[in-house]
């Protein structure tokens, strides 16, 4: 990295040096773990462990259908806290809130509550055949329930953003409120939407204390890099590790670049 | 087309009246003027016609807010295509539309990368693909600069005429109302005045018409008295050194009275050049403050006790005069270019 000897932005405009000399070494500091797992990998020997490869499969394949239920359901949700006012919304937005703060853990065990053998809704469930711990209906609901309120929040943001006379011109141009949505609210609110999506779908994939808790079968690659460390070693995270960095980032990458039309060379 | 409303909320509004050709509909900031569009457009609940009970999509009205409200990520054809019905001659109805505005050249832009003047082009372009019976146009010169203004409105307005479509713009610009085909002053929330443009500006009804109508030269007075023998009320303007001035007899004054009264800057004579004798309605003393050359014609603003009569002459007469800031100097305000109201409050 050479030293930021002229600053200059994109519009051509000098800058102050402070910020970016933090921002340098902010970004340091976060690089920092990454640098010493180039170090700590033995390139060497450079191999996974049994069933490492069938948790990649697992850990992408229920990510994507749970990212697709996440923006089904919760855009809809968004929506609807951006652009209605009423009595007691506080209480909707006291709900995600109680979401977003549970401990993974604490969630894990919420869930299997609910959702085990002898909760109220799997024991339902379980009538029909489906089991809703350690199965992949339970894999898909931890990481449901771990990213969407991430989702909500970020895509409520995103509609926020839409300014209102937009759609309000739409409406008097003689488009129905379910086109203007399409066509105005939508593709104006697609970068935070996007956000969104990424962050979802950094959640999801990550997710670690529910779905220990509520699917710890099948394993994905979070639960297998435990079991790896448990069984193995040190050693046999580290592949594996490498791989989920290489999986999990195109879709938030090209996300985060579409929606503001660059590219990546 | 005649307009009737009543709005309840945010602001409690009753409005009537009539738009012809282009209109304009002249109040200050706050009398919910943008609130009574946003009613017509469907926007907010109000009761009235045209468009009662009518959702927003399914009004046929051409709405350009303030600022235009272009769709920034829709370029020019495509904004304009936006109301137009889908088909495959959807792009050309916009490029159409765009030639006639003058703006087939932008027709691939951006919002951001037009001009304030191509931008409101673009939103009447969007507006007529409406097919509106009615175009609205909120504050269309706020946002043109000083220099262009008069020339883009007027242009804006011709082609208006061109479509042959009833436009209303709301404005609190007075300018504006000099190029209208009608004008409508609303003040507290009502309509105070309508008519034409010569009609409203040469005869405001009341001291706040005039006011909003950009009139400056509005002072105070007392009723002295009225002459019944030669038809004539005497004002007593107090501000001025207790001058008299004299007026064509407005019998409901009573004597003693408050009253607000104007005088256009061009009805204010300076004194003739000539040997004989003239005539003089209501000489009026004041020492000469400040000289605005506006080319063909000088604004010249005289102190008198404690205000400031405007004066509005051709440049020739002002030199002939000498009229240098400081100097001394008679002028003549004439009877039947005095206008009077009783003071409200």
């Amino acid at each position: 990295m050479s030293a930021p000897a002229d600053v200059q932005s994109a519009d051509g405009l000098p800058r102050a040096r402070g910020p970016v000399m933090i921002g340098a070494a902010t970004l340091l500091l976060i690089a920092g773990p990454f640098i010493a797992l180039t170090f700590a990998t033995h390139w060497s020997d450079f191999h996974f462990a049994s069933g490492d490869v069938g948790s990649i499969g697992v850990s992408l394949g229920y990510s994507l259908i749970s990212l697709v239920l996440i923006v089904a359901l919760g855009t809809p949700l968004a929506w609807w806290l951006a652009r209605h006012s009423f009595h007691g919304k506080w209480v909707l937005e006291a709900i995600i809130l109680l979401a977003l703060l549970t401990p993974p853990l604490a969630m894990g065990i919420l869930l299997t509550t609910l959702y085990g053998p002898y909760g109220p809704v799997g024991s339902l469930v379980a009538h029909t055949g489906v089991e809703l711990t350690n199965s992949a209906p339970a894999f898909v609901l931890a990481q449901f329930y771990g990213a969407l309120p991430y989702y909500v929040v970020a895509a409520r943001a995103a509609f926020e953003g839409v300014p209102r006379e937009l759609e309000h011109i739409a409406l008097a141009l003689g488009k129905s409120p379910w086109q203007t949505f399409w066509l105005v609210s939508m593709p104006l609110a697609r970068l935070g939407l996007a956000a969104g999506i990424a962050l979802a779908w950094v959640r999801a994939l990550g997710e670690f204390g529910i779905v220990l808790i509520l699917a710890y079968y099948p394993q994905g690659i979070p639960v297998k890099l435990w079991v790896n460390l448990q069984d193995i070693g040190l050693d046999a995270v580290y592949p594996l590790l490498w791989v989920f960095f290489l999986v999990a980032m195109p879709l938030p990458l090209m996300l985060g670049l579409a929606s503001r039309r660059q590219r990546l060379f | 087309m005649r307009i009737d409303y009543r709005i309840d909320y945010p602001v409690r509004l009753r409005v009537n009246f009539e738009v012809a050709g282009f209109t304009i509909l002249l109040g200050q900031s706050g009398e919910g003027k943008t609130t009574l569009f946003r009613a017509l457009a469907g926007l907010l609940p109000a009761e009235g016609e045209p468009f009662g009970g009518l959702l927003p999509q399914h009004r046929a009205v051409g709405y350009l807010p303030q600022g235009y409200a272009l769709f920034p990520h829709l370029r020019a054809w495509e904004n304009v295509a936006f109301a137009l019905p889908r088909g495959p001659q959807r792009r050309a109805q916009a490029l159409e539309l765009l030639l006639r505005l003058q703006l087939v050249d932008v027709a691939e832009q951006y919002p951001a990368a037009l001009s304030g003047g191509q931008q409101q082009r673009v939103a009447l372009a969007r507006a007529l693909a409406r097919k509106p019976q009615l175009l609205l146009l909120d504050e269309p010169s706020s946002a043109l600069d000083a220099g262009t203004r008069d020339e883009v409105m007027a242009e804006l307005i011709s082609e208006i005429h061109e479509f042959g479509l009833p436009a209303l713009a709301v404005s609190h610009d007075p300018h504006l109302a000099a190029l209208a085909d009608r004008v409508a002053v609303m003040s507290s929330r009502h309509i105070v005045q309508q008519g034409s443009p010569a009609e409203v500006l040469a005869r405001p009804g009341s001291a706040a018409v005039a006011r909003l109508l950009g009139h400056r030269n509005l002072f105070t007075a007392r009723v002295a008295g009225h002459e019944t023998s030669t038809g004539v009320t005497l004002l007593r303007w107090e501000a001025a050194n207790g001058t008299i001035l004299r007026l064509p007899q407005q019998s409901e004054l009573a004597a003693g009275q408050l009253v607000q009264w104007m005088i256009a800057p061009a009805a204010v004579r300076l004194p003739s050049l000539e040997p004989e004798p003239h005539h003089v309605d209501n000489p009026v003393a004041g020492r000469v403050e400040a000289r605005l050359n506006l080319g063909a014609y000088f604004q010249v603003a005289l102190r008198c006790g404690t205000e400031r009569l405007w004066l509005a002459a051709q440049s020739n007469l002002v030199r002939k005069h000498g009229l240098e800031t400081g100097c001394e100097v008679t002028v003549d305000l004439r009877s039947d270019g005095l206008l009077c109201w009783p003071q409200l409050g």
